[in-house]
């Protein structure tokens, strides 16, 4: 379905020097620099899979989309969609495809909702019988009865995506690409989102492509992730599977019966293991201890914790998606299999 | 041909709901548009006056005032905004949002610019074309109208509005290597409006520099429908003028392609 291979993309950058100098430098002999904003990326997506994009801001994640999309030619590489390749042909090929960018709108500003989907109808060439029963179908998922004749820029933010989304949809494209759909969105909108795409996902076994900074979106939503930093694809496999490569880190949560038996405790020496595998925190109340469970068992946690001290509530949790992906986001080193 | 009117013609539909949707801001720059249209009548008026000669390179001071007048009204139709929005898109990159629909970019430009144009035809065209021919007619004491002048007139014209809107586009896509075009905006409209005689007949000015300023295309975009009207043209001339208006339209359309196609290539969207 989709076969992306080895795909770059490289940008020239003029450099200024700072001040007024040294733009009037640049203006006549300009200092370029190659940025390579995406580097050798590779990945597969089959039909009807919900594909989770994710990165730290600028890793290239929207660079990747404009390029699947058909906005910007690769600078070497492939990438091939529904048999297609998205920059040769691109009017033919955006016909099968639906895209939002959360940070921008495909809604015709200063018109009535409505004309937009006229004009996509249009455009698309979607008949009036498939046009009623879209529609309808989409009001549905995204309750856009509301506002469909206001002009667009008196629209909310929900309301907005939520149109985004459906004038991607209207032509029932075989894939489409979600970049940061959810951007800005408060959480009932998030969750209706969500749903939309979710039931969109399964009735017509869209095949979806989703970036995004919000981990619930990729707990909720994606089968599988992609992640990239600065340009490089440093994790490919399943929500469950990232838990358990990077996972193991767990954390111990207790309230102790005397405050200052914590005291007795030294989770340092006992164990002997460096900050990355064992760290404290003690705000007066409850105390937290996060360690990594390859190191040193929960039993032997539990239990010597137990041994030197009362407590009146304990926990042990795995440690979340976003934990493991801010651990790997701070790391420099790619952490490629 | 028929299925591009098809997809097209919401763009021109949505150009009128546009055009409509800011009615105030629309009147006030029309109306700033004819009181420099008078400002230029009142000016040739003095100049007659105070000569003494009753013609001026071949002008009566009828003809000068018609000619202002058409002038004015041809460049009003004959106007683009494409370098204006093709550049804008360009800057803050929303042409990404043009490009992920399976239509032309020049193509909706132009639709939808055809739907603007629609309101200022039936609002400013056809009562200042009246006025003109009520003019001619309370000087002259004749009806002056003819109706041939008039239709190649009209066929000048669209070939003047479609020579313009592609230059334009040509031009708002060096936003591409520019970045911004707010400034270099200003120069062209400047240029060209001298350039295609909207601001005097290129008659008027020394035959060497008339006769290359006649070939080049700014003369297509106002000057050239302008004296089809005023019914100035010999037969060759006229033949010959529509040769060169068709000659330019696809020269710009062809050029207009291939910077397109060299500038996707190349391209980086701006924002995100």
């Amino acid at each position: 379905m989709i076969y992306v291979e080895n795909l770059k993309k490289e940008f020239k950058k003029t450099i200024k020097d700072p001040g007024l100098k040294g733009s009037i430098k640049s203006f006549f002999k300009p200092k370029n620099e190659i940025i390579t904003a995406v580097n050798d990326i590779s990945f597969h997506v089959p039909k009807g899979e919900i594909l989770g994009f994710i990165g730290p801001n600028g890793a290239g994640k929207s660079t990747v989309i404009k390029m699947l999309t058909g906005i910007l030619t690769p600078t070497s590489g492939k990438c091939e969609i529904n048999g297609q390749i998205p920059y040769k042909n691109r009017k033919n090929y955006v016909k099968e495809i639906g895209v939002v960018f959360g940070q921008r709108t495909q809604l015709w500003w200063d018109l009535a909702l409505r004309e937009t989907y006229t004009v996509l109808k249009e455009i698309y060439e979607v008949d009036d019988e498939n046009y009623k029963k879209r529609m309808a179908f989409l009001n549905e998922a995204l309750e856009l009865e509301d506002f469909i004749t206001s002009p667009v820029r008196t629209l909310s933010l929900g309301q907005r995506m939520r149109a985004d989304i459906a004038a991607s949809l209207l032509h029932s494209p075989k894939v489409l690409f979600l970049d940061e759909p959810t951007i800005g969105l408060d959480v009932v909108v998030k969750d209706n989102i969500r749903k939309a795409i979710k039931a969109i996902n399964e009735e017509e076994n869209t095949t979806v492509i989703l970036t995004t900074h919000d981990l619930q979106d990729v707990e909720n939503l994606c089968n599988r992730i992609v992640m990239i930093d600065k340009g490089l694809k440093v994790f490919d496999g399943e929500v469950s599977d990232l838990k358990r490569r990077f996972g193991q880190a767990r954390e111990l949560n207790f309230v102790p019966e005397n405050a200052e038996s914590i005291n007795d405790l030294d989770y340092k020496n006992e164990f002997l293991l460096n900050e990355d595998d064992l760290s404290v925190e003690n705000n007066g109340v409850s105390v937290t201890v996060r360690f990594n469970s390859d190191m040193v068992s929960v039993e032997k946690m539990l239990n010597y914790t137990l041994s030197k001290t009362h407590v009146k509530d304990i926990n042990v949790t795995d440690a979340d998606i976003e934990e493991i992906i801010k651990g790997i986001y701070r790391s420099e080193v790619s952490l490629d299999a | 041909m028929r299925k591009v009117f098809k997809i097209y013609r919401p763009f021109t539909h949505a150009g009128v709901l546009l055009a409509a949707q800011y009615r105030i801001n629309f009147f006030f720059f029309i109306l700033g548009d004819i009181l420099r249209c008078f400002i230029n009548y009142f000016l040739w008026h003095a100049v007659f006056t105070s000569g003494g000669e009753k013609t001026f390179a071949g002008f009566s001071e009828t003809d000068m005032v018609v000619y202002i007048f058409i002038s004015f009204l041809t460049s009003v139709i004959a106007y683009s905004d494409g370098s204006y929005a093709v550049g804008e898109e360009i800057r803050d990159g929303n042409i990404a949002m043009r490009m992920i629909k399976p239509i032309r970019f020049d193509l909706a430009f132009l639709f939808q610019e055809l739907g603007e144009r629609l309101i200022t035809i039936t609002l400013i065209f056809v009562p200042m074309m009246l006025g003109v021919e009520v003019y001619k007619f309370a000087v002259t004491g004749v009806i002056g109208f003819n109706i041939l002048n008039f239709i190649l007139y009209l066929f000048s014209l669209i070939l003047a509005y479609l020579i313009t809107f592609y230059f334009n586009v040509c031009y708002g896509y060096s936003a591409f290597i520019l970045k911004n075009l707010w400034g270099a905006n200003f120069l062209k409209d400047c240029i060209v409006g001298f350039l295609s005689g909207g601001v005097i007949p290129l008659a008027f000015l020394p035959p060497a520099v008339a006769v290359t300023l006649n070939l080049l295309p700014f003369a297509s975009q106002t000057y050239i429908p302008v004296m089809m009207y005023v019914g100035m043209f010999d037969v060759p001339t006229i033949i010959y003028s529509f040769a060169l208006q068709i000659f330019w339209l696809i020269f710009f359309i062809i050029l207009q392609q291939i910077i397109w196609n060299a500038c996707v290539k190349r391209m980086s969207v701006q924002g995100g």
